[in-house]
């Protein structure tokens, strides 16, 4: 049923462009979440070479085998594509059938990216997790995470890829008249 | 009539299918979260461990950064254009892969003394317990040895350890043995404290500039300007923000 969804969703090559810019950008934001300061810094400065503009964000992306673990390599990674993927599919839901949008999926996707990105924060020892979670008062709560705080890019990979199966779901389920009588 | 009933039951239980999609991902998010807590064995935080050494807040100021003196632990020329200040936690696994990377870097910048390398102490409690104790060793080897010792024994420290509170701290005497110290002295030294305040204070500063995970640097440029670097961030991106800071 998945498999039907996608097809009907990237029969079109619009919502593949779509997917992998998503993707694209929610990855590299994702690597550059711990050096978002520097990144930006760089970006905006006058007295930074145009060069230097360029090279050194790109060679920040490198950081996805130093910074980070196989682990949560990989779940950003798969947060990434599914990200991607889930907002290509709502589009096109939703440019069918504006007032039939599930709010299951819509809460469930949302959840699975608020999830993932504190999994991914947490790439490096302590970062935004660990930072978050004091905010709140409760960072002794990571002594109780066996995987540190990756536990959230687990989710983040689980509730997303819900939430493509629920909007595939939704994809393949046509609308018709139902008989009355 | 009867099928009219049968399609509106279907209708029904399909919209309690989905309603029910959303309570079903929460319940698979507790029940991670709490198989997680029961795979760690209900572990509590160590009586009296200091808690309060995350950051408080996200974004700091980098001018807060403690200035660089001769009192700092440093690799290279202390008058070096470029100064790399870095806060690193001993048994975290991407402070052990920037010791090497940044062995490296001054394997060619700082023989050239284009940098000097800064290192403090910034030890996460909540993930690393074993790294405060760690800290206060390399405090003792500095005692008992001077700079030179103080890196020598975070090399051998960084080298043996496996990370993630891996190290049995009855290795640290043998480190100090390994790297030529009075293994008594270092001992003694080890079990005092003398530099619990002079570790916090580093912590803090850490905190303070907006250190909110380890490896935390400062990359203070030729010109005093400051960059934040976060992360074990790979050789080629670490040589850009010197060639940058340099100019």
């Amino acid at each position: 049923m998945i498999l039907n969804a996608l097809q009907t969703v990237f029969r079109k090559s619009v919502y593949g462009i779509l997917a992998l810019f998503v993707s694209a950008s929610a990855f590299v934001l994702a690597v550059w979440l711990p050096n978002i300061r520097l990144v930006a810094g760089v970006v905006i400065s006058p007295d930074v070479p145009l060069l230097s503009k360029i090279e050194l964000p790109l060679s920040l992306l490198g950081s996805i085998g130093t910074n980070f673990t196989l682990l949560s390599a990989s779940y950003t990674v798969l947060i990434s594509i599914l990200f991607g993927i889930y907002i290509a599919m709502m589009t096109y839901f939703l440019r069918r059938r504006i007032k039939d949008v599930t709010q299951g999926g819509i809460a469930t996707g949302f959840l699975g990216v608020a999830s993932g990105v504190l999994g991914v924060g947490c790439a490096a020892c302590g970062s935004f997790l660990l930072t978050s979670l004091t905010l709140f008062g409760v960072g002794g709560v990571l002594t109780f995470l066996p995987l540190g705080g990756s536990e959230f890019g687990i989710i983040g990979v689980i509730l997303l890829g819900l939430a493509v199966y629920m909007t595939a779901k939704k994809i393949q389920d046509p609308q018709v008249c139902n008989i009355q009588n | 009539m009867v099928r009219k009933i049968n399609i509106m039951e279907e209708k029904t239980q399909t919209t309690q299918k989905n309603n029910l999609a959303m309570p079903i991902a929460v319940v698979i998010a507790g029940a991670l979260i709490a198989g997680a807590v029961l795979y760690s064995g209900g572990k509590t935080p160590t009586a009296g461990q200091p808690q309060q050494q995350v950051a408080q807040k996200q974004t700091g100021d980098l001018e807060k950064m403690t200035p660089v003196s001769s009192k700092d632990h440093i690799r290279g020329d202390i008058n070096a254009p470029v100064k790399v200040v870095e806060y690193s936690d001993t048994e975290c696994p991407f402070c052990k892969r920037f010791q090497t990377t940044m062995n490296e870097v001054m394997d060619t910048y700082g023989k050239e003394g284009k940098v000097a390398w800064v290192y403090r102490h910034f030890p996460i409690d909540q993930l690393h317990s074993k790294a405060r104790k760690e800290a206060v060793a390399m405090e003792c080897a500095n005692e008992l040895g001077g700079n030179d010792k103080f890196w020598e024994y975070a090399d051998r420290l960084y080298e043996v350890t496996p990370a993630n509170n891996g190290l049995d701290l009855a290795e640290l005497p043998k480190i100090a043995e390994y790297v030529g110290l009075d293994k008594s002295k270092f001992s003694t030294c080890l079990a005092s404290t003398r530099y619990d305040k002079h570790i916090q204070d580093e912590v803090e500063n850490a905190q303070a500039t907006g250190g909110n995970g380890t490896p935390w640097s400062i990359v203070v440029g030729k010109d005093g300007k400051k960059y934040p670097l976060s992360g074990a961030q790979p050789i080629s991106a670490i040589k850009q923000l010197i060639d940058l800071a340099s100019k």
